[in-house]
């Protein structure tokens, strides 16, 4: 049991830091917090399931186009929502927590309470070491989201845009001096972390369908994610992605699958009572 | 304005308050019983937006947590009267004193780290209300409700509409003293610019816990006296629509303004009970409508009240 509790820990705790990934991006550029980041993970796996399933698209292609959709979306909503607000936190957090709640309603309206499922990327199961059968799905969920966190910290550790990314996050009004377009970095980047979302959704959509409000419980785990890490670090979303997920699943196998979201919200009144600027933060937050 | 004048002017104003009080006291005399329950659920997101503009308002800490908190007010209550046979009001207290140790607790926790935690922390303490009473379902019964005992010996609407207006009243009240004191002063100097306030002596976090501590127990209060009110308590009370209906009251009545809420309450309120007709679109609606306000008239209807009036008087303003 053990050895299956921490494979599945492993597996969705991938997900949960490319999840966090993405909170983690916007509030380190642009102090937002994006309280409707479920709902782009849900949006993205009803486009998956929509093209691979009503249209009969191509998979890879399916998930490929309901990210950049998720991405459009997002630059979209930062022009016409979150722009407006810059300087005010307030306004930020009300108007995301708003389109969550509007999103979801939407979700529910177009496609019902059911839960939808785009098919599997792969069949069966592979025997792991001799200890146990694990679905071929999951292992691709697991190789995928790895491939998408690379993809991002050498997108942001080698390019030039990461280089303006990582500036932008240490000293904004410096970043500007040397001329760097900020509003434009802020809209790209807000569309990065919903895209960043969506590639969350479409990857583990095949594993677990999505309801309209499957994504509460995901975006909230990301924010813990991002508190545990640090706010801002992108190092810090992969250590407790990781710890989450292992927290997650072990409390789940050993002490009470009901209660497997508590454990993460125990993590999350621990380091605000111990650490609250988290593993890898500043100590001014 | 000489100082008579000022003093003229404000008590016409508490005679026109005390006026318009004593003719909403005597309405649901002449209503039916469906419109005076609707008055009486105005009352109830009146309490409710009321003390969460106290905090998101006056101090500029948004909680996603007030509906938890009336939740928890009405199952302490709840609960007690049913397990342990308490008398309903006597739950009632124990309900607020119980939402206020919660929202103590979740305060001392994250208040220091500043505006983002309190939202991401509250959020998270909804969900995990949820969760439990969902699993402790010998106790909460989860989704089926817990049906409880009312407040009066005998059921009658009228008397639950004096109730509710005893407790918006009071909630008002405490609101407004609380503003109108040299805490408020805190409250505004602590929103305005935080480093300012603190480098002038204001204790930034106590301000910041007094207000989400008060909202608190006035969100357990209200949600208490509305659990004994529709006499079963179900994990609505406590859900993310809960809070964001009174979210959408407050930024749409009047973000930081004393009588915004209760005109975001009225309007919201009345308006769902028409819409409710059309099936279950009203959330989806009021989540269009909020989002519009917020984004282009960020003080809501009073805010555009103003507005209109400073440009129509413009020498007055």
């Amino acid at each position: 049991m053990f050895a299956i509790a921490s494979m599945n820990g492993i597996v969705i705790g991938v997900i949960y830091a490319l999840s966090a990934l993405g909170v983690s991006l916007v509030v380190g550029i642009m102090n937002v917090v994006n309280f409707a980041h479920g709902e782009f993970y849900i949006l993205a796996g009803y486009f998956s399931y929509l093209f691979a399933t009503a249209l009969g698209m191509n998979l890879l292609a399916a998930m490929t186009l309901a990210v950049a959709i998720v991405f459009v979306f997002g630059l979209l909503v930062e022009y016409t929502l979150i722009r407006p607000t810059y300087g005010d936190d307030l306004y930020s957090l009300i108007l995301t927590f708003i389109l969550s709640i509007v999103l979801q309603n939407a979700y529910l309206l177009i496609f019902g309470p059911y839960p939808n499922k785009p098919p599997g990327w792969v069949r069966g199961a592979t025997d792991i070491f001799g200890l146990f059968m694990y679905g071929n799905q999951r292992l691709a969920a697991l190789v995928a989201g790895t491939c998408v966190i690379v993809f991002v910290f050498a997108m942001i550790k080698l390019t030039w845009f990461g280089r303006i990314i990582r500036a932008t996050s240490q000293d904004r009004g410096m970043a500007e001096l040397n001329g760097v377009n900020t509003t434009r970095l802020n809209m790209l980047s807000f569309g990065l972390g919903c895209a960043l979302a969506a590639a969350a959704g479409v990857i583990l959509a095949p594993v677990f369908p999505v309801t309209p409000t499957a994504g509460v419980p995901v975006a909230l785990t990301a924010f813990v994610v991002v508190v545990l890490g640090g706010m801002g670090s992108l190092r810090g979303c992969i250590v407790g992605g990781l710890t989450l997920g292992l927290v997650e699943n072990l409390g789940a196998a050993y002490l009470s699958t009901g209660y497997k979201h508590v454990f993460g919200f125990i993590i999350l009144i621990l380091v605000l009572a111990i650490r609250p600027s988290g593993l890898f933060g500043h100590k001014e937050a | 304005m000489s100082q008579g004048a000022s003093i003229l002017k404000s008590n016409r104003k508490n005679f026109l308050y005390g006026a318009g009080l004593a003719a909403f006291a005597v309405l649901p005399w002449m209503l039916g019983v469906y419109n005076q329950h609707v008055l009486i659920v105005c009352l109830f997101y009146t309490m409710m937006a009321a003390s969460w503009n106290l905090i998101a308002g006056y101090t500029g800490q948004i909680s996603f947590g007030h509906a938890a908190f009336a939740g928890i007010g009405a199952y302490v209550s709840g609960i007690l009267a049913v397990k342990a046979g308490l008398n309903p009001w006597v739950g009632v207290a124990a309900g607020t004193v119980a939402a206020a140790f919660f929202g103590l607790l979740v305060g001392l926790l994250c208040l220091r780290m500043g505006g983002i935690y309190l939202s991401l922390t509250t959020l998270g303490f909804s969900e995990i209300l949820h969760i439990i009473i969902n699993n402790e379902y010998e106790i909460t019964r989860g989704t089926m409700g817990l049906q409880v005992p009312g407040l009066t010996t005998s059921y009658s609407k009228i008397s639950y509409f004096y109730i509710f207006l005893v407790g918006a009243v009071i909630t008002l009240t405490i609101v407004y003293k609380l503003v109108h004191s040299n805490v408020g002063l805190n409250f505004r100097a602590v929103q305005n610019d935080e480093r300012a306030a603190s480098a002038l002596g204001v204790d930034v976090v106590r301000t910041r816990l007094l207000a989400f501590t008060v909202s608190s127990a006035l969100a357990g209060m209200a949600g208490a006296l509305f659990g004994h009110y529709m006499m079963l308590i179900t994990p609505h009370i406590p859900s993310l629509d809960q809070q964001f209906l009174v979210l959408s009251m407050t930024v749409i009545g009047g973000l930081g303004s004393f009588v915004g809420p209760v005109i975001g309450a009225f309007c919201l309120e009345i308006l769902s009970e028409y819409i409710r007709a059309w099936g279950e679109y009203h959330v989806l609606v009021f989540g269009l409508v909020a989002l519009v306000v917020a984004r282009f008239a960020p003080k809501g209807l009073v805010g555009i009240y103003k507005a209109w009036r400073g440009k129509k008087r413009p020498e007055t303003a």
